[in-house]
């Protein structure tokens, strides 16, 4: 009997509830596609991120166990108040609290087993929907490959149900609490609403306003950590405190007699909604924090993805480019091994040179953003002896300034596709990466470089900042083009071998060339011959930071492939954790609303007979949901607008993707938006239907 | 006295195919501008049906309702909450007021959805206050007042348009007998002093014998009808109560 009771209300919880369901069967299916990366990755093969995405996914979780954990707990909660009369009736009727404890656990289970099967198997379908989108970012093709995996299908289980067991584990002490009388009252008491001390709440607004006012102003210049950390505890109080202050400001509003409250139905949408407001402002607050994090989560994937579009391009323009620190290297083992492995059009060895002096280098740690004033004397100028230990001590630049001759330079330019240069024999041309193209422009009013005789002669020239892969192969961040015959009065520093190739390299042809080159880039890195100064320190990475790609043997094709795959391990997990976050949060307010419908319903019908017209009310509901639903979202937006506007800065700068700061942020508020106007879709249908559809009769 | 409301043959019927009930049958009657009408019977009697149809939040099945020269019953959903807001105003048993409004809120609302100015509804808002003695209790919220202040509050928020018939349907049903007594002279004084036109359903005698003319309703069909004319209302009431005993009335509602 019991069974048939569980099984026929759990019917009717899904009907009452079909945005919490559906919400928690997407929740099931989003698990379940992503714990397949752990079990099911037909990409393993090439994914070179050595345990990355599957700890990244394992994290994230945790944090989805959480947040779903908190979602049941709420709607078990809030579905056990809905329904207080009934269980008062049976516990009238005799039942045990006991067994009315296990009705009710035995309902939520059944709920959460419709779900996760139901989810598990639009899993399947995710998961091919996932691994096109992965494979498509390796530029590869995929064909579906539709299969169960045990162990998806039992960490699917494992998660979800541990959900569940934070969620019920307190549910029955909720019932040894329970009383006849207050259950069956419950439903008929009025809500309450206490007004006091509004005049006072009321300043909390323009307090809260002006905190997030301050955090805008300051957030971008705050020193140390713990004053960050500081002003992220004022924010997360501020965004509760905003609620309280909300709801007195237009409770005072209305009490003065404000203009607006006398223009047509304003009254009831204003009384409305601070008393929803005024019930809810903790769950709002909490709402507003979850969209918060849901909106830096998505733009950060944003970031991170719209960055590996152009990232591997920038970072590796040539198809192979290897560097080998013996400047007299004629690369004949390697020329001879990749012929029969790809090929090639074009193989072009060459050399970088030095003059044994530090003073590009040295304009490079006084002038860039990337250093401050880390190697600048307190007047401004250059700190020489930082200078020199930083060169001789750490690669990100090599120890000398790095060179290239003119006509090596336009082969390079050639096989890249780019126009040729000229320079008169009195010139010199810089190439940098294209995010320190702006940086260097007045490079040449400082810099005068000695001509082939040696005296100071050359001038700039111009300044060129086409990708040409600059971490530490044509020199780290920069290097210098003199017309060939100035090469004749410096030392060769290292060489290169670059390499054009017919269509693309087979993946793994890395591995197999640091195999090939094991002795030669290993014995000789950064050990110069004592007898050849200009030998030490020839090898660097640049200033890049977020992805630094320190590597001597570059092959393009298996680069963009590990790096897509590093780029998925984060973008994945925080797309994962935003989705199931907005999709949560966006549920209570759903249901918040739905539930509320039949008081609602009461309140409209008298509307009605007030004389207001069925299209007035459906707009007055419209106004009312929008409100309620616009009101955390803004908010959310405000707060996380500011962090992601300075993060996006910070982003652009360090790695030069032509977007500005901000489209990372619209583009998720656009994603953010177009999920929560499906659910608002939803709540507004079911709304208008719940409080206007049927004649009512008396 | 000049019949403004005229009811003609209407019926409605509840339910389809073999479920069907009648809950009015052919039904006429008028009403005059300025008559305190009750209308009275046992449950399911039909009379809130009635007061439904009445109020143009029901539709008949059959027959027309006219107010004056507007026939109800030919008017659309749009034009018929118009003729609401202009024309109507209810009190029912269970007050009806909007518990996130204060009792004057409740009123100055229903004066917005009519128009005017800040003013204006200002003026108005104070006078029925005033007018249905809840001035004190004005800045309260519904649940914080007792039932016959919520009662006269939902009164004064009927009479915000001026309407001209009130609508009540058992307006007495939720209060005690002193709080029936206040309500039920203002009625009375609203008809005499203001000449508002008011239709009362009700199945409580002692209610009754407020109205001026009374119509027993049963199986939806009109079967007597008294007249107070210069009467004195206890002997009204024993009318009142000789009918119901007579039909198998509820003569307990009189004692």
């Amino acid at each position: 009997m019991l069974s048939k009771l569980a099984f026929r209300n759990m019917k009717r919880s899904a009907r009452d509830y079909l945005i919490y369901l559906l919400t928690m069967t997407l929740v099931s299916a989003l698990m379940y596609t992503f714990n397949s990366l752990l079990f099911q990755n037909d990409l393993k093969a090439y994914w070179n991120t050595e345990g990355m995405l599957e700890a990244m996914v394992a994290l994230a979780t945790i944090f989805i166990v959480l947040i779903t954990a908190w979602l049941i707990a709420y709607m078990v909660r809030f579905m056990m108040e809905k329904r207080s009369a009934e269980f008062g009736i049976y516990l009238l009727l005799g039942m045990k609290k006991n067994t009315l404890a296990k009705l009710y656990l035995r309902e939520n289970i059944l709920l959460g087993i419709l779900s996760l099967m139901t989810g598990m198997s639009f899993g399947i379908l995710f998961q091919q929907i996932l691994m096109a989108v992965l494979f498509s970012m390796l530029r590869m093709d995929y064909h579906l490959h539709i299969a169960l995996h045990p162990g998806t299908i039992l960490m699917t289980t494992l998660s979800y149900g541990a959900c569940y067991l934070f969620a019920l584990s307190r549910c029955r002490r909720k019932f040894k609490k329970m009383n006849i009388r207050d259950l069956m009252e419950a439903g008929r008491r009025n809500e309450e609403i206490k007004e006091r001390h509004e005049t006072i709440k009321q300043l909390l607004l323009p307090l809260s306003i002006l905190f997030i006012f301050l955090f805008w102003t300051f957030f971008g210049s705050l020193a140390t950590n713990g004053d960050t950390i500081l002003f992220i505890i004022g924010l997360v109080v501020t965004i509760y405190l905003f609620y309280i202050g909300l709801s007195a400001r237009i409770i005072c509003y209305v009490r003065k007699g404000g203009k607006m409250i006398y223009q047509e139905q304003n009254l009831f949408l204003l009384r409305q909604f601070s008393s929803k407001v005024r019930t809810m402002q903790f769950t709002m607050g909490t709402l507003t924090a979850l969209f918060t994090l849901t909106l830096m989560g998505s733009s950060f994937a944003l970031m991170f993805s719209s960055w590996q579009n152009t990232l591997s391009d920038h970072k590796f323009p040539f198809d192979i480019l290897l560097y080998s620190p013996d400047p007299a290297d004629d690369f004949a083992k390697e020329i001879q091994f990749l012929e029969k492995s790809v090929s090639v059009q074009d193989a072009y060895p060459y050399r970088i040179y030095t003059d044994g002096d530090d003073q590009v280098n040295a304009w490079m740690l006084t002038h860039l953003t990337f250093w401050g004033t880390m190697y600048q004397n307190p007047d401004g100028s250059p700190d020489m002896t930082g200078i020199r230990q930083m060169l001789e001590n750490e690669s990100r630049y090599c120890t000398y300034d790095t060179y290239m001759g003119l006509s090596d330079y336009n082969h390079l330019r050639r096989m890249l596709g780019y126009d040729e240069i000229t320079l008169s024999g009195k010139e010199y041309a810089l190439q940098v990466k294209p995010r320190l193209e702006k940086e260097v422009q007045h490079i040449g009013d400082d810099l005068i470089l000695a001509g082939a005789d040696g005296s100071p002669s050359l001038s700039c020239g111009g300044i060129y900042a086409e990708p040409f892969s600059q971490d530490g192969h044509n020199g780290g961040d920069y290097i210098v083009i003199v017309p060939d015959r100035v090469l004749s009065r410096m030392y060769p520093y290292y060489s290169e071998l670059a390499l054009d190739i017919e269509g693309s390299a087979p993946l793994g042809l890395r591995d197999k060339l640091s195999e090939l080159r094991y002795d030669k880039t290993n014995d000789l890195m950064f050990e110069g011959n004592d007898e050849c100064p200009a030998l030490k320190g020839n090898r660097c990475y640049g200033s890049d930071i977020i992805f630094v790609f320190n590597t001597v043997n570059e092959v393009k094709e298996d680069l963009r492939t590990s790096l897509a795959s590093l780029i998925a391990s984060l973008t994945i997990p925080l797309f994962y954790i935003g989705l199931v976050f907005l999709c949560a949060a966006v549920t209570v307010l759903s249901v918040q609303q739905l539930s509320d419908s039949a008081a609602c319903r009461f309140r409209y019908d008298i509307l009605s007979k007030l004389g207001l017209k069925e299209a007035e009310i459906h707009r007055l509901i419209l106004k009312q949901l929008a409100a309620y639903y616009l009101c955390p979202a803004l908010l959310a937006i405000l707060i996380s607008g500011k962090m992601m506007l300075f993060a996006g800065e910070r982003f652009v700068m360090a790695t030069g993707v032509p977007l500005s700061p901000g489209s990372f942020f619209l583009r998720s508020i656009a994603l953010f938006f177009g999920i929560y106007l499906v659910y608002f879709a939803v709540t507004y249908i079911s709304f208008c239907r719940n409080v206007t559809g049927g004649e009512s009769r008396s | 006295m000049t019949s403004y409301i005229r009811v003609c043959d209407i019926e409605k019927y509840y339910g389809t195919g073999s479920h069907v009930t009648k809950a009015i049958d052919r039904l006429s009657f008028t009403v005059g501008k300025g008559e305190f009408t009750g209308i009275m019977g046992s449950s399911g009697s039909g009379k809130t049906t009635l007061l439904n149809l009445l109020a143009t939040i029901d539709r008949v099945t059959s027959g027309h309702i006219y107010y004056e020269n507007t026939d109800i019953t030919a008017l659309s959903e749009d034009a018929l909450s118009e003729f609401r807001k202009q024309n109507l105003g209810f009190v029912f048993q269970e007050y009806n007021l909007l518990d996130t409004l204060t009792i004057e809120e409740n009123i100055t609302l229903a004066l917005t959805l009519q128009g005017g100015t800040k003013k204006d509804i200002q003026k108005t808002c104070d006078r029925l206050l005033k007018l249905l003695h809840i001035e004190e209790i004005r800045e309260k919220f519904p649940y914080q007042v007792s039932g016959g202040q919520k009662q006269r509050c939902a009164c004064a928020r009927a009479l915000a348009n001026d309407p001209v018939l009130l609508l009540a349907d058992e307006p007495t049903g939720a209060l005690d007998s002193f709080s029936s007594r206040t309500l039920l002279e203002t009625f009375t004084d609203l008809n005499r002093s203001l000449g508002a036109t008011i239709l009362m359903v009700t199945h409580d005698a002692f209610s009754a014998s407020y109205c001026s003319r009374i119509l027993f309703l049963r199986d939806g069909k009109i079967f007597h009808e008294l007249i107070r004319g210069e009467k004195p209302r206890r002997l009204f009431l024993q009318e009142i109560l000789d009918v119901l005993s007579l039909t198998g009335g509820e003569l307990s509602d009189a004692q």
